[in-house]
């Protein structure tokens, strides 16, 4: 039996070596050549501005769009860290708009209760918004440049995401 | 290694006939599980529930399989084996 | 301009904050392993946990007409679950459990024969006192599709001896909607029973255990999973019970156990229907089905659980009511017979700020003439109530 235990940790011992080495989920900005152009939207406001929120409104400026939603679990830690990203760099022109999935509104408030942001929130009940950016994971957050063209799609959230994020807004911010 | 050959000889048995049947049919099953209509990533707040969750929590679970496999002959069903105990 | 709309007002409590929406490990896979078992695949945890559980389990006093001598008094167990689990970086997180179970009471040694003919326990004397400390820590890792964990476990009490070590790993399907899982464990025990009110013929004997599993878990629609898993385990070693005056178990134990469960919330009634189902068999001639069914129902700040479980077990090839000590092996261990068993109990969980806390509370009732099997009533099949309290803070 012990030989058997030293066969397992042996084995386990390789496996992890092997996951060591894959891949995370981050990309940087695309060039602008590939880059495909962001769907227009338009959707109610919840917080943080009045009205309507549409992309048209930004054209001209770099762009976040998040999405994210009250029963997403990384959106606790994102939610928080793109605040602070637009806290630095909207003064240099950064616009960020987040959209709520949520099927139900009253979740989005309860969330944005306890965690509260600074930047415009929009909310799709009805799904047509992510579908049209073929959301993938939550939360999705694109980074759309000046011309209207996604650049960087981020999906998922870890804490030190955000670092990546911001050097990306930076060097878009330049262009 | 012994262990598996052990499983071998185990699975291959008269008595585990019917079983093995049904496993096959538990694998046809998931196999066949590609028909299914895809839930978009946005759609799945429904499944984030508390009560959606396969445990309710990883210490109850713990401690109930504690319970039952001390005081009942079955084990397992719910992965790996933790350390014995003495239970009496 | 858009006129906003105000949603129809959601019972489930805004601070009961979900867990992410994508199905990950399967939860019952690494359910033995203590803690770590976290529902999304690609993240640690984000926050911190400590934890701490109490229970109590009190079994009933064996009734007076399957008694003979000895205690009738039988188990109670004190359990206090210790834990903290916290985020390592972006991509590791460490879980650290401890368990103390303090037990005492007296258990059945041989089943004899009453002056009328029936079969009746003769228990231990007086009441054992015995101390169980277990400490086990996990590690995890996480990508982008899956995670992985490995997990040592150490416990002690005064007659036993246990080190266990497992290995787990989940990963999703490119659309995320399927999640495998796997995980192998060996625990190396050493027995040692100590010599108190009963006599025992051992001084110290090994039991090695080795387990695998493997399982899929599948999205069916925005309100439905549903899961399968087959595990299989391996024990060999002194098997018996060194506590009872007739046991001879075989000093092999293969055991296999299929098991499947099912999700399905309700947005309207803010519930959820759980169930779950094992079959096991194992090459002692046991087999079992356990079923069990609950309903999870969301309030505003907490949720209700009542919960339903039903067990049947066949008796073990060398099991008799009284020990066959003509054959190679024997025993008279109730837990070796036919029998069938149901578990009714209410579980509820409260959700403040940080704070969450948990209180459940169970009986379990068994009986010959409840299970599927046929097979002799054992005298001493086991009742038993117990109830836990929780609580545990989530920070950054």
């Amino acid at each position: 039996m012990l030989n058997f235990t030293v066969y397992v940790t042996k084995a386990l011992g390789g496996l992890l070596v092997c996951i060591l080495f894959s891949a995370g989920v981050h990309s940087s900005p695309s060039s602008k050549q590939d880059a495909l152009p962001a769907p227009h939207f338009s959707l109610p406001a919840i917080a943080n501005t009045e009205g309507a929120i549409s992309l048209d409104a930004f054209k001209g400026s770099v762009t976040y769009v998040d999405f994210w939603a009250s029963w997403c679990g990384p959106c606790r830690l994102s939610l928080p860290a793109l605040d602070a990203i637009y806290r630095d760099l909207a003064p240099k022109g950064l616009k960020v708009m987040a959209i709520s999935v949520d099927v139900v509104e009253e979740d989005a408030w309860d969330f944005l209760a306890r965690y509260p942001v600074t930047y415009p929130i929009a909310i799709d009940t009805e799904g047509s918004v992510p579908k049209a950016y073929a959301v993938n994971g939550m939360p999705s957050g694109y980074l759309i440049d000046r011309e209207g063209r996604v650049r960087a799609v981020h999906v998922g959230f870890k804490r030190g995401d955000e670092d990546a994020l911001r050097a990306e807004i930076l060097q878009l911010l330049e262009e | 290694m012994h262990c598996a050959l052990k499983f071998c000889s185990y699975w291959r048995s008269k008595r585990l006939e019917a079983f093995r049947f049904v496993v096959l049919c538990a694998v046809m099953g998931v196999a066949g599980c590609s028909g299914l209509e895809p839930v978009a990533a946005w759609e799945r707040g429904y499944l984030a529930e508390e009560g959606m969750q396969w445990q309710s929590s990883a210490r109850e679970a713990k401690f109930e399989g504690h319970v039952y496999t001390s005081k009942e002959a079955s084990s397992g069903g719910n992965g790996a084996a933790g350390g014995g105990c003495g239970c009496n | 301009m858009a006129v906003i709309e105000r949603g129809v007002k959601n019972a489930h409590s805004a601070s009961t904050i979900k867990q992410s929406p994508l199905v990950r490990t399967l939860g019952a896979a690494v359910a033995a392993l203590p803690a770590y078992q976290n529902t999304y695949a690609d993240a640690p945890p984000e926050f911190t946990e400590v934890g701490l559980r109490y229970s109590h389990y009190s079994e009933d006093s064996l009734s007076e007409d399957k008694f003979i001598a000895g205690a009738r008094g039988r188990y109670d167990i004190d359990v206090t679950q210790l834990w903290i689990e916290a985020p390592i970086g972006s991509n590791w997180s460490i879980a650290v459990d401890v368990q103390n179970d303090s037990m005492s009471g007296a258990s059945p040694w041989f089943v004899g024969t009453q002056v009328d003919g029936q079969p009746g326990v003769i228990m231990s004397g007086a009441s054992i006192y015995d101390n169980r400390v277990e400490v086990g820590a996990t590690t995890r890792y996480f990508w982008a599709d899956g995670n992985a964990g490995f997990n040592v476990t150490h416990s002690k009490e005064d007659d036993y001896e246990a080190l266990a070590m497992a290995f787990d790993v989940a990963w999703n399907s490119a659309d995320n909607a399927r999640t495998w899982s796997a995980s192998a464990s060996t625990s190396n025990d050493r027995v040692e029973p100590v010599n108190g009110n009963i006599p025992v013929f051992i001084d110290q004997e090994d039991i090695d255990t080795a387990s695998v599993y493997f399982g899929v878990s599948q999205i069916l629609s925005s309100t439905a999973i549903v899961r399968i898993g087959l595990g299989y385990t391996f024990s060999e070693g002194y098997l018996s019970d060194p506590y009872k005056l007739f046991d001879a178990r075989p000093d092999e134990h293969s055991r296999t156990a299929l098991s499947g469960g099912y999700r399905k919330f309700f947005p309207e009634a803010q519930g959820a229907l759980q169930i779950d189902y094992r079959y096991y068999s194992d090459d002692w001639g046991t087999d079992s089905h356990t079923a069990e069914v609950a309903w999870h129902q969301s309030f505003d700040r907490f949720a209700l659980t009542p919960y339903l479980r039903y067990y049947s077990q066949r008796e073990a090839d060398f099991f008799s009511v009284i020990a066959d000590l003509e054959q190679d092996f024997y025993a008279d261990d109730f837990r070796l017979s036919s029998y069938g068993a149901i578990t009714v109990g209410l579980r509820s969980t409260v959700q403040i700020g940080d704070w969450q806390m948990e209180g459940q509370l169970e009986r379990y009732e068994s009986d010959n003439d409840w299970g599927l099997y046929d097979g002799e009533a054992a005298p001493a099949l086991v009742n038993f109530w117990r109830a836990t309290i929780g609580i545990s803070w989530r920070f950054d």
